[in-house]
């Protein structure tokens, strides 16, 4: 964008405001008033749909949000509304941009436009959540157009013109708006919108649909299997990016008229006489003006040229911008491997060698990535370097990573403590027996005081906020495991905590999968280990635990492979702490979050009252794949949970799968008292909201029966110990409890009916 | 176009003015710097912009909040974190042991410190260089009588430490955010913004080289790319033993009380930290048995979950 003022007399009304770029991209879709968001909380990206929630809440638009499993299912959810005629957004980074992958070719063969905003982050694995373009490239064959944000105002501006763009006579394309995760999505910056919503109405217009699925006057069959003809499609695809080309200036004069801000494709800055130059995306390119700016104070002869528009790639513009330059520095935040540059390397290189008459030397170099700050000593080096080849003619270096460190070779990592042995692993407090007869299995010796023997395999020093109750409840597990265990933790405030490099708090083997995959990548770690045990390779008698860990998100999103691996009985135990939301994110509703419960994305208001539906009841849908064993357990009852652990241990190794659920406390998203949160899963336990029960080969068992001891207690008396349910005890939420209190019951009565009969 | 009246007196080789805030995640500075920002940009009619230093950190854990000012009309186009601040706010001293507060802090800069020590002393601790202007400010004590979190009080202190943030501008900004979110704590966090100004003491360190400005130093790991193990592997785990996590601790910590303790083991049984140790030893009938130890407060977050849990009052959460 040139700040470039123009005549402000025709200009719409504007108000400064201090937002970043997701409030930005919220601000935006909420004007535009969609009919649909389907997403998925990713970070940096999911400011985006919590800001649309809070203004939902407070009444400010009616976008329906719908809260999906899993990203492919987020893109699922906006090919169906999509298809079904109204406008739809979605917002979504890194891995949730990979997981949704496969539906993009979906929406953009099959024309239908939307917005999807992309907080740029880095693609696991090694996981890791700060900014660089290594996901957006993924999406550079999608089909879609691809809008390039610097700073929030070009966010909000490019959201503006997304829907206009895509829904364009001749495009009818899906658009990504693409800016970077942090530095753009959480950077709060002087900007300006638009004061009445209609001036943004009146802006992007009626939509309306070409076909829709659902009017059945006019039958139509979208998604058809095509054979040869599909070339032909794709032809129409490649001519739609063409039309874009033509389409996006206009729209961006258009909408310079009612903001003053004019974009272009491509941006040149201080090219007219400049020799060498850096091409540079996104929110660098502010930082590379600045480094320009001063190289030329010294007389330096340097310019920077960036884009708005990658997708169609303004071929033209970039020649255009590069004709007179001897030498060009190209710098992606990502890498292709192997091929010498990163994605925009390679397409400027291709542009170029279009016009024959550019004899510029080119220069590629990766820098930047996942989150290494980019810091206008950077930018220099590679305009001294692109400099350099302009004045001897040649390139020295023609690919580098910039920033990347070389390390202390002297350094050698070592044990800050010995290694557990098998041996400290098996102290022996607990035994597990199987009464040959009646095949029950029997735990004996686990007693608190004696439990203190058994070594913590996670190690002290981890991250967890004060008083987090994952630990705890693991420890609880871990205690009744004897001898070695390996672990999978699925991502997740779990994972996080344990594993910031270079440090690692697990004593024992570790390994981490996205949270979409766990159970299908330790079904893969087990079904190995007993190959290689089968072909004489590890020791037949050597006994591993195989234990996989993930929160109640990670079961959303990863129940599919969840059941999969259930369903193929493989020997593991797989455990679900259970914290009723997606803490790791900032508390997002998961499935597992009860009824009226104010999360970031069910925001209580006077539009809304918190999440609408119900709590998932995961132990009954594990049940329901008929596997050996199936619990639940809490730390308040730290050592039955210790003992389900010990049979779980058993059942794992000689019969297959094991599913066990705890309620594990948050107090920081809880908004609840570090210190008591054993008391409050407590209270949830004892108000049968969360039952303590086994069920083994089909046979229920209720382990703790807080009726029978006298102990039940109000489902309110539970939720009033914490900040996210205050509300449910206020005259206004008298429905919602009611119906919440109605549903405890009902799961409470049916399990005592099948505790009471074996059938069942 | 160059504005004709300049409102920022100090600025960078690119018209900028830095702010850098240093505290642990809890304390309020993102709100803080967030505050600031709007207040110079709303109320003054600066440009400015408010940022974080982001990760996937807890609770308890060191986070930075940084913010630039430049003239309305001047664009701010660096996004990388405030190396040089012309303001450093320290929300804690206690932080000092683990990050590096006083980097980039040169001659002419100002400090602001939450603190009951005197600036004088405060020097020595955190080895100030001189030719700065220290502001000590006790941010909790205030906090405290007034019910508020430090961050506000520490605003006050901010409003008299930098010649161009009135006081006025603050004001209206804190009015304005919390009237809409939190109307019962308007008033509360006014009047300790106000006390933070007032009570704020001055000292202007002379000029005497006692300490050297701690220059940047840009990122360094021991494991590089020529000597880190592929794929990312972690290979000597467990270390995470080695962090010092006293800081996380929010004024309180567990005392063990050994004649009252029965070596139950409960409190063991919910420590988030593995931070309770017990050892092998023989009853006094000679049996070999389980015994509380000692209590690791280099990890010990304060949580008080173990206190809350000892069926014999054997722990109590005392001040620091
Ligand atoms: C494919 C993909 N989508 C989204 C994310 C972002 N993400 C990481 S952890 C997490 C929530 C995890 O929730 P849960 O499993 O309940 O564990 P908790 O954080 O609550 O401990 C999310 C949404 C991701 N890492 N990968
Ligand atoms: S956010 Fe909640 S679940 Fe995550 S570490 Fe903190 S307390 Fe634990
Ligand atoms: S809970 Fe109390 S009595 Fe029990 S071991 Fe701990 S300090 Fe001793
Ligand atoms: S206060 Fe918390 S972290 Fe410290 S010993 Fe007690 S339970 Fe553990």
């Amino acid at each position: 964008m040139t700040t470039e003022t123009l005549d402000k007399q025709q200009t719409a009304e504007q108000k400064t405001v201090v937002l970043n770029g997701n409030e930005m991209a919220a601000t935006a879709a909420s004007q535009i008033n969609y009919h649909v968001m389907g997403y998925f909380p990713i970070t940096p990206s999911t400011a985006i749909p919590e800001e649309i929630d809070l203004k939902k809440a407070a009444g400010e638009h009616q976008i329906h949000m719908i809260a999906a499993d899993g990203e492919h299912g987020a893109a699922g959810i906006c090919f169906g509304a999509a298809a079904a005629g109204g406008r739809v957004i979605n917002a979504t980074a890194s891995n949730g941009l990979l997981y949704s992958i496969e539906q993009l070719p979906v929406q953009s063969g099959t024309r239908l436009p939307m917005v999807l905003n992309i907080a740029n982050r880095a693609v696991s694995g090694p996981l890791n959540i700060k900014c660089d373009h290594s996901d957006i490239v993924y999406a550079l064959s999608a089909g879609w157009i691809i809008l390039m944000g610097k700073d929030p105002q070009e966010v909000y501006d490019l959201n503006l013109m997304a829907v206009r763009i895509g829904e364009a006579e001749g495009v009818r394309l899906p658009v990504i708006v693409s800016f970077d995760g942090f530095v753009t999505s959480h950077q709060k910056r002087r900007s300006l919108i638009f004061n009445d919503v209609k001036t943004v109405q009146d802006f992007v217009g009626e939509f309306t649909p070409k076909i829709t699925v659902v009017d059945p006057a006019n039958p139509v069959t979208l998604g058809p299997y095509m054979n040869d003809d599909l070339i032909n499609n794709r032809k129409q695809q490649s001519m739609a990016m063409d039309r874009a080309r033509e389409v996006i200036p206009k729209i961006f004069d258009e909408y310079a008229k009612i903001s003053g801000r004019q974009f272009s494709m491509v941006q040149a800055y201080r090219m007219e006489d400049a020799e060498a130059a850096l091409f540079i995306l996104n929110s660098s390119t502010s930082t590379a003006r600045e480094a320009v700016d001063a190289m030329r104070k010294e007389g330096k002869k340097v310019g920077v040229v960036s884009a708005s528009v990658i997708r169609p790639f303004p071929i033209k513009e970039i020649q255009e911008a590069f004709k007179n330059c001897k030498a060009i520095c190209i710098a992606d935040r990502q890498d292709t491997y192997g091929t010498g540059g990163g994605a925009m390397s390679m397409e400027i290189k291709a542009a170029l060698k279009e016009d024959p008459d550019n004899k510029s030397l080119v220069l590629s170099r990766i820098y930047g990535l996942g989150g290494l700050e980019f810091y206008i000593e950077d930018a220099m080096e590679m305009l001294n370097d692109a400099l350099d080849a302009s004045t001897s003619g040649k390139v020295n270096v023609p690919f580098e990573y910039v920033g990347a460190y070389e390390g202390d070779e002297s350094y050698v990592p070592e044990f800050a403590e010995p290694p557990l042995t098998v041996e400290d692993v098996t102290p022996n407090i607990i035994t597990t027996e199987r009464d040959p007869e009646t095949g029950e299995i029997k735990v004996k010796g686990a007693i608190t005081r004696e439990l203190t023997r058994m070594p913590k395999r996670i190690a002290p020093g981890h991250g967890a906020c004060p008083g987090c109750g994952i630990v705890p409840s693991i420890n609880a597990v871990m205690r009744g495991l004897e001898g070695p265990v390996v672990v999978l933790f699925h991502t997740g405030c779990g994972m996080i905590i344990g594993s910031g490099y270079p440090f690692s708090a697990h004593r024992t083997t570790y390994i981490h999968n996205l949270f979409q995959n766990g159970a299908a990548t330790m079904a893969g770690i087990v079904e190995m280990y007993k190959e290689r045990q089968r072909r004489g390779e590890i020791p037949r008698d050597q006994d591993i635990t195989f234990l996989m860990v993930t929160g109640d998100g990670g079961n959303d999103i990863g129940m599919g492979p969840t059941i999969g691996s259930a369903l193929r009985n493989h020997n593991m135990i797989f455990i679900e702490y259970d914290n009723e939301g997606y803490m790791n994110t900032g508390h997002q509703l998961s499935f597992s979050t009860p009824l009226g419960h104010a999360t970031s994305t069910s925001h209580i208001g006077p539009a809304q009252k918190g999440k609408s539906t119900q709590h998932k009841d995961t132990a009954q849908i594990m049940a329901a794949c008929h596997i050996p064993y199936v619990f639940t357990g809490a730390e308040c009852n730290h050592v039955d949970l210790t003992k389900k652990a010990a049979k779980a241990q058993l059942i794992a190794r000689e019969e297959g799968f094991v599913y066990g659920k705890l309620l594990s406390a948050c107090p920081l998203n809880w908004r609840s008292n570090e210190s008591k949160g054993r008391e409050i899963i407590q209270a949830a336990v004892d108000s049968c909201f969360f039952p303590l029960y086994e069920i083994e080969h089909g046979i229920t068992k209720i382990t703790y029966d807080p009726e029978a001891k006298g102990k039940r207690v109000p489902v309110l008396d539970w939720l009033k110990q914490m900040g996210k349910t205050k509300h449910m005890g206020k005259p206004d939420y008298e429905a919602e409890l009611k119906s919440f209190e109605k549903e405890v019951e009902r799961r409470w009565r049916r399990l005592k009916a099948m505790a009471e009969n074996p059938l069942l | 176009m160059e504005t004709e009246t300049k409102v920022l007196s100090k600025t960078n080789e690119f018209g900028t003015y830095e702010i850098r805030m240093e505290s642990i995640g809890g304390q309020g500075a993102n709100l803080a710097g967030k505050l600031l920002a709007e207040a110079g940009i709303m109320e003054i009619g600066l440009n400015g912009v408010n940022f974080a230093s982001y990760g996937s950190e807890k609770k308890g854990t060191p986070v930075k909040s940084f913010i630039r000012f430049a003239e309305s009309d001047k664009e701010i186009r660096l996004n990388s974190p405030v190396v040089e601040p012309h303001l450093l706010v320290i929300f804690t001293t206690v932080i000092a042991k683990n990050v590096p507060l006083l980097t980039g802090v040169k001659p002419g800069c100002m400090v602001i410190v939450n603190t009951t020590e005197t600036p004088e002393a405060v020097r020595d601790m955190l080895k100030i260089p001189g030719g700065t202007t220290i502001y000590t400010v006790d941010a909790m004590g205030i906090a405290v009588q007034e019910r508020v979190r430090i961050n506000t009080t520490i605003l006050g202190a901010v409003a008299r430490a930098v010649d161009f943030m009135t006081r006025a501008a603050l004001e209206e900004t804190m009015r304005k955010t919390f009237t809409k979110k939190y109307p019962k704590l308007v008033e509360p966090n006014i009047k300790a913004f106000n006390r933070g100004y007032e009570e704020a003491v001055k000292y202007d360190v002379p000029d005497d080289g006692k300490y050297p400005v701690q220059h940047f130093q840009g990122f360094k790991p021991k494991l590089g790319w020529k000597n880190a193990p592929i794929g990312g592997a972690i290979v000597n785990p467990g270390n995470t033993v080695l962090n010092d996590l006293s800081a996380s601790r929010s004024g309180f910590k567990p005392v063990w009380n050994e004649e009252l303790c029965i070596n139950c083991g409960a409190c063991d049984s919910t420590c988030p930290d593995q931070c309770i140790i017990f050892r092998r030893d023989k009853d006094d009938k000679g049996k070999e048995r389980q015994f509380f130890d000692h209590i690791d407060y280099k990890h010990c977050k304060g949580c008080l979950r173990c206190v809350e849990v000892c069926p014999k009052d054997a722990l109590t959460a005392e001040r620091e």
